[in-house]
This record gives structure tokens, sequence and C-alpha cells, in this order.
């Protein structure tokens, strides 16, 4: 019980936080979010038992909430990473609310509303045990992540929006046609009654989610709408919500992970070919925030790659999603950042040497970098679950040897963007030396970001989630025992 | 032998208090409206007397009849009050129509509902819709006509089986029902008169007038169905996906508000004829009855808040905003609930290809409910339009969860079938 009143907290603040001030907003939001992130990490040491909320006719059946290390371990992720967001948003959207020529308080009253609705979402969607309800609540992120980009976004953000509610729709309800498939096969839809999703529902929940993730192909939306979007959105839709299908996708998967098994050469493959094309395009963006936005694209190829791959693979999808959200959280946040002191600005070619100006958010954005490759952050636990998932699936022979290799460039060529693109943004010739004043909301939180991923590495975090984690997946993928 | 209990005498005495306000309003306008209200209470109460599970289906036609009745008040029509009497006469033939298992009685219904529409439709501020009139009644009595014959061939095969004049009921029935609700390609009159007519007789016309035929298609559809039903509703399908694509490329290409709201409608109308497919698994009828339910109120509902919008030139956008993403389906709000049913009962039908349809339209039904939502919607302000829109959007959200409504449903669903 004591994970549903800490739950309702983020709900709550949605509907408390538009009665205050826009500074009394933000704590409260800020807040409301902790304390739940506090309650998960003594879940991750001490348990909480599921939920039961309602028992609903058949085929929708029983409604809970899930209290395993894989919703903890998400639940985690978006609990920090909307606390910090929300934290930075304060003189961001203000900002932003000055340059649209709004009235910042009554504005700002409306879209804090929308944003806690929006973070509180996701935050249920992972622990909903039941579809049906997983499905509410990623419409509900769908709505309120369509307004803030309809009202608030860069650019033709009218027309970005629907690009992104259309599709995102579209994703969605080809999912609900799988889960409905799942529901009259199963005479349930609550997740641990579950146990066959079967050959037609598979298919309809992986286009779905492939979509929304997105790779390579169905991704024309994301790098409009990340980029347009207001950019404390961009740093949770980027990092938090597209990687979401990656959940629905673990949660399918350990229920039936036949579909994979039949089709992994394929998938793999174009996951791999997705992840490295995405990582090529990054150079060739001069919108700061699309540059990201196709990194984004990259990086869930890690995470359709790694579902691919076994119970290593599966637990490396966890990962690689906190390290992920981690990364690119702070990316984001670091771009508002220069957006905010340097008044829009947003294209590569004009910066430069930022880090004389700017140096507290040049620095976080390099622990952001670092976490997307992997370096000294939990991506280091993704990438080695990941590459322990090849070896374990693939076996260890010549023809092996070429996916190793395939993968461990695909890693590579995050490192190497990222160093790139801090080259070219941060360091290099200064077109600007003057030190600005900006305000610590600005930086400080990207920064708590940046300690959480690191602290994640070292015990006791890592010991209590991994085996956590593997308790969860391995007995589902028919393997016996802990492994260490 | 009609048993005179006391739900009964409550039914009957609904109706004489709605005729005796009605022919006294002609002279006190208010009279008509207060009786209409006193009449849907107590019919709404004999119902529940009568059968206890009809009390959610119950609470949301009376609610929709009120809303109905309050939004007449933004008029002041030339038939002063009978108005009132009209719409509420709707509104209890709406509540009455499971209460019976007469085919006669049934088939006055439809009939009773239709009606009165003729006359709401020429309704206008200080003067009469003539023209729209005349168009509308023209297809009306088609429809009708088309329906009770239709209707009385199924029942007629019944009893004696005839393989060709089933397959000509049908086809009568379903055409009768897709001209009376604008089911595409027989929506001809739905754009002409929508845009036409007033908004607020439209609002009426739009919501309660659509739940009556389609609860008698169905009922009637189940009582007769038969070894050859699994072939013919084939044709019902091909309707309903034309009536889909119809509705929502129109609305698409529309740019009048009415004009994208009566293709809408035909949108709509599809996805409910959609559930008449289902007849052909009767043991899962209740998945499609409830679907059918949820998709009319949810109909109704946004009909009403974006209809009364228009004639008070805007309302709130929240409100606009919720209407517009239940109309294109998004949870929790009832019209999710309502796809979401009808999608079940379609996959239990094995229909597969019109549930990708289904799916399919309720995408690119996306950008012009948006444009509605965003063109119509305004700050806010205390009046009356704004108070409908409020009201109607509690509707769209007190199905947060509808289990309650689907359990009463199979209740309901168990004896649906009419004695013939």
């Amino acid at each position: 019980m004591m994970l549903l009143y800490f739950l309702i907290l983020p709900l709550l603040a949605a509907v408390l936080a538009p009665l205050l001030k826009p500074k009394a907003a933000t704590h409260l939001t800020v807040s409301f979010f902790l304390l739940p992130f506090f309650a998960i990490l003594s879940c991750l040491f001490y348990g909480c038992a599921e939920v039961h909320l309602m028992t609903f006719s058949a085929p929708i059946g029983e409604l809970y909430l899930s209290a395993d290390f894989i919703s903890h371990a998400f639940g985690l992720t978006i609990c920090i990473v909307s606390a910090m967001v929300g934290l930075f948003a304060l003189p961001y959207m203000e900002h932003r609310f000055v340059e649209m020529e709004l009235s910042v308080e009554s504005e700002f009253r409306k879209y804090i509303f929308l944003y806690d609705l929006y973070a509180a979402s996701m935050l249920w969607l992972v622990y909903s045990g039941n579809l049906i309800l997983l499905y509410i609540f990623l419409e509900i992120a769908l709505i309120t992540a369509f307004l803030l980009i309809y009202f608030y976004g860069y650019g033709n953000r009218r027309w970005v929006g629907q690009l992104y509610l259309i599709w995102s729709l579209v994703a969605g309800v080809l999912t609900l046609a799988g889960f409905l498939i799942i529901g009259i096969n199963n005479d349930t839809l609550a997740l641990k009654y579950i146990e066959t999703v079967g050959r037609y529902a598979w298919p309809f929940i992986f286009v779905g989610m492939v979509i929304e993730l997105p790779v390579l192909g169905p991704h024309v939306w994301l790098p409009w709408a990340h980029a347009e979007a207001p950019t404390p959105l961009s740093a949770l839709l980027s990092p938090l919500t597209v990687g979401l299908a990656g959940y629905v996708l673990l949660r399918i998967a350990l229920i039936d992970y036949s579909f994979i098994v039949t089709y992994r050469s394929y998938i793999f493959g174009y996951a791999l070919f997705s992840s490295i094309y995405a990582g090529f395009s990054v150079f060739k963006q001069t919108d700061f925030k699309r540059l990201l936005a196709y990194s984004t694209v990259s990086q869930m190829g890690y995470i359709l790659a790694a579902l691919c791959l076994g119970p290593f693979g599966l637990v490396g999808v966890v990962i690689q999603y906190m390290s992920h959200a981690f990364g690119k959280s702070i990316l984001f946040s670091s771009a508002g950042g220069i957006i905010a002191v340097h008044h829009g600005l947003r294209d590569v070619r004009q910066m430069g040497g930022l880090h004389d100006s700017i140096p507290a958010i040049s620095n976080a954005a390099v622990v952001g970098f670092l976490n997307l490759g992997g370096i000294l952050t939990v991506g280091m636990l993704g990438e080695f679950f990941i590459l322990r998932g090849v070896v374990e699936t693939f076996g260890v022979s010549t023809g092996s040897l070429a996916i190793l290799l395939a993968v461990i460039f695909m890693f590579i060529l995050s490192v190497w963007y990222g160093f790139y693109t801090i080259r070219k943004v941060f360091y290099g010739k200064p077109k600007d030396t003057t030190r600005k004043e900006i305000s610590r909301y600005l930086y400080v939180p990207l920064f708590l970001i940046g300690i959480t991923s690191v602290l994640l590495v070292f015990p006791p975090l890592s010991t209590a989630l991994i085996p956590g984690l593997k308790s969860v997946i391995w007995p589902l993928m028919g393997m016996g025992g802990i492994v260490p | 032998m009609i048993e005179f209990s006391m739900p009964v005498l409550m039914l009957l005495g609904a109706l004489v208090i709605l005729t005796l306000c009605s022919a006294f309003s002609v002279k006190y306008r208010d009279l008509g409206f207060y009786g209409a209200i006193a009449a849907l209470i107590l019919a709404s109460a004999a119902v529940t007397l009568l059968i206890p599970a009809l009390i959610y289906y119950t609470a949301f036609v009376f609610a929709i009849g009120i809303l109905n009745l309050v939004s007449l008040k933004v008029i002041k029509s030339v038939i002063q009050g009978v108005d009132y009497g009209l719409v509420a006469l709707m509104a209890l033939v709406t509540l009455y129509i499971f209460t019976t298992h007469n085919l006669a009685l049934i088939l006055a219904a439809f009939v009773l509902v239709s009606v009165p529409t003729y006359i709401l439709v020429m309704v206008r501020e200080g003067g009469t819709n003539v023209e729209v009139g005349i168009k509308y009644i023209t297809f009306m009595v088609l429809a009708t006509v088309l329906f009770l014959i239709g209707a009385v061939t199924l029942a007629y095969t019944k009893n004696a089986f005839n393989g060709l004049l089933y397959i000509l009921g049908y086809v009568m029935l379903i055409l009768g029902l897709s001209i009376e609700v604008g089911v595409a390609p027989l929506h001809e009159w739905v754009p002409d008169v929508f845009t036409s007519a007033d908004p607020i007789p439209m609002s009426i016309i739009a919501s309660l007038a659509k739940i009556v035929p389609f609860v008698i298609a169905l009922r009637i559809l189940i009582s007769t169905s038969n070894s050859l039903t699994v072939s013919v509703t084939l044709f019902t399908a091909v309707l309903a996906a034309i009536s889909m694509f119809t509705g929502n490329i129109g609305a698409l290409t529309s740019k009048e508000h009415a004009r994208i709201l009566a293709y809408s409608t035909v949108a709509n109308m599809g996805y409910l004829l959609a559930c008449a497919v289902v007849i052909i698994k009767p043991e899962f009828f209740y998945f499609a009855l409830t679907g059918a339910l949820l998709m009319l109120f949810a109909n109704a509902v946004g009909k009403i808040g974006f209809f009364n919008a228009i004639k008070g030139e805007g309302a709130f956008s929240l409100t606009m905003y919720l209407l517009a993403f239940s109309f294109i389906g998004l949870p929790p709000l009832i019209g999710f609930w309502g796809k979401l049913f009808i999608l079940f009962s379609l996959v239990k039908a094995e229909y597969f290809w019109l549930v990708a349809l289904m799916v399919l339209n309720s995408a690119i039904s996306i950008p012009y409910y948006l444009r509605l939502a965003r063109e119509l919607g305004v700050g806010w302000k205390a009046n009356l339009t704004n108070f409908i829109c409020v009201a109607v959007v509690i509707i769209t959200l007190i199905t947060f969860l509808p289990d309650w409504f689907f359990r009463s449903m199979e209740v309901i669903a168990q004896a649906i079938s009419i004695a013939i």
C-alpha cells in the first residue's frame, strides 16, 4: 500500500501545483517527485508488495500496480529526471513565456498542470500491472505532451504537435489492437496472468512500439517533435517517453519470447543498422536539439538490439533505458541552458567556445555524453550486459566476432559523436568570451542527475538493482537460480 | 393482459404529465420546461424500478435529455414550449426502449423518436426553416418506411423461414437505418441539414435521436438471426467501412464547423454500424452492446458540446479539447471505451479487416477534431454554453473505468431479444 500512496503524490502535484505561484509550484513538484524516488529506493533494498486496485470483468481482468525490479528501475529514473527537469524548467519556462509575450503567472499554472500530469502518467505507466491501464497512461502522456508542444513549442509548433500526435497515436492504436488480441486469447489483460501472446498479437505490438521507439524508417516525427518542443518537454520526451516503448516490448517479451527468437537476426540487424546510421546522421545536424534527437534514434537502436539478446540483453534494455534517460535529460537541459542564456541560440555552426561563457553548463554536457558513451556511468553496465548478451546468444566463433565488432563499433560511435559535439559546441575558438551570469536552476539539477547515474554504478545501488533485475528476468526466461 | 404495477403506472404517468404540460406550454413556456423535467425524472425512476440493471443507461439518457432541454433555452422558437415536450418525448422513448419485448411497441418507438425531429429541425430563432424541413422529412419518411417494412419482413421470416425474404428484409432494415442516422453512402441529407439548420436543434438530432434507431435495429437483428446471417453481415460491414472513410475524408476536407460535425456523424455512425456484424456471435453480443451504447453517448455528448459552442460562438477551450480527444478515442475518455468495446466485439466476431480499418480511421480523424477544438475554443466566461460544455465533459470523464456499465449491459443483453 505504501507504494500506492507515494505514487499518488505526483498526480496530486498536478492538481495542487497550479494553485501556487511559479516558484512554490516548482518546489512542490520537485518534492512530490523526489518522495516517490526515495520510496522506490527503499523498495530496492527492502522490497514492497504489489497493490491491488480493482477487478474488472473479463477480458480486462485485475488492475494492479506491479512492484518488481523492472518497474522500480524505470520508476526510479522517471522520478529523478522529472524532478530535476522540473527544477530546471522554472527559469526556462519563465523566459519562454516572456518571449511568447504571455502572462507568466497564469501560463505557468497551465504549464505545470500539464507537466506534472505528463510525468506522473509515465510513472504510473511503468507500475501498471494491466495492459489496458498501461495503455491509458500511455495516451494521457501522449495528450499532455502534445498540448505542451502545441502551446509552447518553437517554429511551426502546431504542425509539429499534430505530426507527433498522429504518429504516436498510430503507434498506440496498433499496440492496442495487439493488446486486444492478447485479452481475447487469455481472457485477461493483467500482466501476471497472461500466458500467451500469440503470433497475431506480437506483430501489432512490435510494429506499434517500433514506431514509438522509434528506429530508422518510422523515425520521421522524432527530430521534429524533439527539436521544436519546449526544452523541458524535450528533456522528458526523449529520455523517458520514447524508451517506454522499450519497456512495453520488454514486458511482452518476458511473457513470450518466441517472436524475437524467430526473427532475431532480422530485428538485430535492423537495430544495428538503425543505430549506426542515426549515429552518423548526428554529424550532419546543424541544430543542437535536432542533433540530440538523432542521437536518441541511435540510442534506441541499442534498446532494440538488446531486446534480441536473451536474458542478459533484457537486463541491458533496462539499464540502457536508465543510462540514456540520465544522459539525454542532461544534454537537452544543457541545450535549453544555451537557448536561455544566448537568446535562442540553437545553430551548432554559430556555437564554439561556449565553455568560456557558460562553464557550468558545458561541464554538465560532458557528463551527459559520458552517459551516452557508457563511460564511468550506469551506461557502462548497460554496455556490459549487451556485450554479454551477444556472446551468450551468438556464441564465440569467427562469425560472431563480426557481430561483436559491429556492436562495439555502435558503442564507439556514440562516444565519437559525443566528443565531436562537445568540441564543436563548447571548445574551440570562442565567439563570445564574456562570462554569463546564469541561474543555479539551469545547471545544479543536471549535476544531480549525473551524480545519480554515477552512484548507480557502485554498491550498494548496483548490487541491489542488478541481482533484483535478474531475479525477475531469469525465471521468466527459463533460467534457474540467480547468476552473479 | 397488462398488469398495472407501480412502475408501469409511473411510466404512463410520465407520459400524461408530459402531454398536459406540453398542451399548456403554448401559453406558459416555462411550464413545458418544468413538465418535461418532471416527466423525465418520473420515467427514469420507473425504468430503474422495473429493471434495476438499466440504472446506468437511464442515468446517461436522463443526463443527455436534460442537457438537450437546457440548451433549447438559448433560442426563442415560434413553437413556444412545445419544443420541450418534443425533446422530452424522444427522451422518454429512449428511456423506455429496453422495457418492452413487443415488436409493435418497438416499431412505434422508432417512429416516435423520428417524428419530433421533423418539427425540431425547422425550429430557429423567430421563424421556421421550411426548406431544410422538407429535405429532412423526405429522407426520414423513406428511412422509416424502409425500416418498418424491413423489420416486419424479418419478423415474418422468423416464423416462416424464407432465405430470399430474409435477405431482402435484412437489407431494407439496414438501408432504412442508414438513411435515418446518416450512414454513407446514404448520408446525402446529413451535411446539408447540419449546416443549414440552427445548431441547437441539430445538437438534439445528432445526439438523442441516434440512440433508439440503433438499439432497435440491433434488437431486431439479433432476434431474427439464422444460418444466413453470417453471409449477409458482410453487407453491413462494407457499409460501415464506407461510412467511416466517407465521414473522415469528408470532415478532413470541410471548412465549416457544422459540416465537419456532419461528416463526423457519418464516421461515427460507421463505427456504430460495425457493431451490427457481431450478431453472428450472439454469446459475445454484450460487448457490442456496451460498445455501441458508450459510442452513442460519446457521440451525443460531443455533439451537444460542439453544437452549443457553435451557437455560442466559442466555448472554454479546455472543454473543447477534451471533447475532441473523446471523439478521437483517447483514454480514459468515454469515446475510447466505446471504440474499445466495439473493437473487442469485432475481434470476437473475427472481423479483423474491419478492426484494422476502424483503427486506421481513428488515426485519420485527429486533424479535424483538433482544428474544431482550436477554432471553437475561447477563454472562460460564465454563461450557459460553458455550463453545458462543462457538464458534457463531466459525462465523458465519469467513464474513467466503466466496468459498472459493462456489467449492467451483460445483464441487459440476456433479455434483449424481441418476442416474435
